[in-house]
């Protein structure tokens, strides 16, 4: 009976499938449109000779990534950028990720602390803390004001509750507690343990952390104005400068905005594909069970 | 192979106090189970041991080295975790290697000894899976095989078994005895399952409230309990409360024991429901079946008994042929030896 019936049920199931898979498809089709129709939007206008009142550009040119990325002051701010948010990316995670392993691991009367200061950035604006910063710098150590060091740090200190959040929840989600403990019966040191045991067992947390702390050192302009202004040219003070001139860079400034995205989604992509089968492994519960023996 | 060795160990959370005094000798190459329920501090013993808990108070040796402020990763041993702690970047074969290669050992020397053990856990043809690959049974048997190692001198087994299922428990608590007196390891199994306990271990250890209760090889614990505790957590027994009469405790025809020394008002007798037997020549104590429950070769019956103007319940254990003639509102009568049954005084 069950031989018999079961083929009839999924013949049932397969002529339902189209119906089933259609809506998903749909709906999938559907947001990828709505998150892209931007940056097609930003791409049209970069490659516009002029775009008036119709729904696509009057006409087409590259003149404007030609002189875009041709001009050097752009190219050297788009360099600045991307050396900062990588600086700012790399500080955090040397200095958040032991702390938020010490934290759960060693001494978790602290997390009251840590946590506490990964809620700051998210509660003050950014204005506000840029200011602050340049008043404590200039207080204790003048010699950092307007350098790309204090830039640095203060992109640092923004940033880091994206990584704090991200990391942690991941710790929790691997029960580092647990295999911090296991690795120790296993004779292993407190650096091999970080190395070895724990950032592997994080990686999904540390890559979507890294990547915010990433994009937001990347694309903050209240802290650079602030804090450097001209002296340390990125990638936002040239846009606003562009924005403000009476020339008209607004392709150009659409140019870079595309590359940027371009930048960002590249990145993502690469650590999405080089982790592909990492996550699952990962999570708890995740990945189908084989269960060969009891 | 070497002894563990603890004296007065005290560990305090908070107001909660985790172990209070305990001393334990663990002879080279015994198998001692620490058995108690949950909190009863048989956890925390073991973590001292293993130097992720730091105790308030007291020694723990291992091989007459004294080790209470020596770092876990300085001690010899090897721990199994209740919820296996495999590493989950980790293939099976790269579980077992990680203590042999954060101790730097040569290459071919940590090749040799992951086939070894993967062959002692039966593991060889899982060897390159994750452990979200393998089920929970192979996971505990991989993750013994990596706690085994480095040669431990000293095992630490911490509820093993409790994630796993009744048959996949019976079968891996025979294979981890069967792989310690293989490999010969001094072994601490905490459980709170007296039955994994009594069919592992050379010794149990009865814990409560922090504090040892009885320390026996399995028989002598199921047969002869020392403490109202260890006679009442041990095993399947029933605990009657009796009035002392002339230094005497009666139940009826069923029962004449005399009270233990010290004993005020009244007393409990602990005994087993095998050991109540139901006469048919007319003597005993006159009993009601209330309810049976067939468990297969026995029949449990819950019987109902006067106790001076008062009911109480009784279980008794029956082969069950004999048993099926018997169903609730049959009377009967009963009778208790006094060798197999324990009393303790009130205030014990």
């Amino acid at each position: 009976m069950a031989a018999t019936t079961a083929p009839a049920g999924r013949s049932s199931g397969v002529g339902g499938l189209p119906g089933r898979r259609a809506g998903p498809a749909l709906l999938f089709a559907g947001l990828t449109f709505y998150l892209l129709l931007p940056m097609l939007a930003v791409f049209l206008y970069s490659v516009a000779t002029v775009w008036r009142s119709q729904l696509l550009p009057d006409g087409y040119t590259l003149e404007h990534w030609i002189s875009g990325l041709g001009d050097e002051r752009l190219v050297f701010a788009l360099l600045r950028s991307l050396g900062l948010a990588t600086a700012v990316t790399v500080l955090d995670i040397v200095v958040v990720v032991p702390a938020i392993y010490w934290a759960r691991v060693r001494n978790p009367r602290i997390r009251t602390f840590t946590e506490l200061s990964a809620v700051i950035p998210f509660a003050l604006p950014f204005v506000v803390i840029a200011f602050g910063i340049d008043r404590l710098a200039g207080d204790f150590v003048p010699w950092l004001q307007s350098t790309p060091w204090i830039l640095w740090l203060g992109h640092s200190a923004i940033a880091f509750p994206f990584l704090y959040w991200a990391v942690d929840g991941a710790m929790a989600a691997a029960g580092i507690e647990r295999l911090s403990e296991a690795a120790e019966t296993c004779g292993a040191r407190p650096r091999q343990i970080i190395r070895e045991v724990v950032i592997p067992n994080i990686t999904p947390g540390l890559v979507a952390g890294g990547i915010l702390v990433w994009a937001t050192s990347f694309g903050d302009f209240a802290l650079a104005q602030i804090l450097t202004g001209p002296n340390f040219e990125t990638v936002p003070i040239w846009s606003a400068d562009a924005l403000l001139q009476t020339t008209g860079k607004g392709n150009e400034l659409a140019v870079i905005t595309f590359v940027t995205f371009i930048i960002l989604f590249a990145l993502s992509a690469a650590i999405v594909y080089w982790n592909r089968g990492h996550t699952l492994r990962l999570l708890p519960g995740a990945g189908a069970m084989e269960r060969t023996e009891g | 192979m070497s002894g563990i060795s603890l004296q007065g160990v005290s560990k305090r959370f908070g107001q909660v106090r985790a172990l209070d005094d305990v001393s334990l000798e663990v002879a080279p190459g015994e198998l001692v189970s620490l058995l108690g329920p949950s909190g009863c501090g048989k956890t925390t013993l073991l973590r001292c041991v293993a130097g992720l808990e730091r105790p308030d108070a007291g020694v723990v040796q291992i091989a007459g080295r004294d080790l209470t402020h020596v770092p876990t990763r300085e001690r010899p041993i090897g721990m199994v975790f209740q919820a296996y702690a495999l590493f989950p970047n980790m293939t099976v074969r790269q579980n077992i290697a990680f203590p042999l290669e954060v101790r730097r050992q040569p290459g071919e020397q940590v090749r040799s000894r992951v086939d070894e053990l993967l062959e002692l856990v039966h593991l060889a043809d899982q060897a390159d899976r994750y452990p979200n690959q393998i089920s929970g049974g192979q996971q505990q048997r991989a993750a013994l095989g990596r706690a085994l190692a480095p040669h431990p001198d000293v095992l630490l087994l911490d509820e093993p078994l409790s994630a796993l299922d009744a048959l996949v428990r019976t079968r891996l608590r025979d294979e981890i005895r069967r792989i310690q007196q293989a490999v010969k390891t001094t072994a601490i199994y905490v459980t709170h399952d007296q039955s994994e306990a009594m069919a592992i271990a050379d010794r149990v250890v009865v814990m409560n409230h922090g504090r040892v209760e009885q320390i026996g090889d399995p028989p002598q614990l199921y047969e002869t309990p020392t403490t109202p505790f260890s006679a009442a957590f041990v095993g399947s027994r029933n605990a009657l409360r009796l009035p002392v009469r002339e230094g005497r405790l009666r139940l009826g025809e069923a029962f004449d024991v005399a009270a233990p020394a010290g004993a005020g008002a009244t007393a409990v007798v602990f005994f087993r429901p095998e050991d109540v037997e139901l006469t048919t020549d007319g003597s005993g104590h006159p009993a009601t079946v209330d309810v049976r429950i067939f468990l297969g070769s026995v029949t449990r019956l819950h019987l109902v008994v006067a106790v001076d103007g008062e009911t109480a319940r009784i279980h008794a254990d029956l082969p069950s042929r004999r048993a099926m003639a018997l169903g609730p509102g049959s009377a009967v009568a009963i009778r208790v030896d006094p060798a197999h049954m324990s009393a303790f005084g009130s205030e014990s």
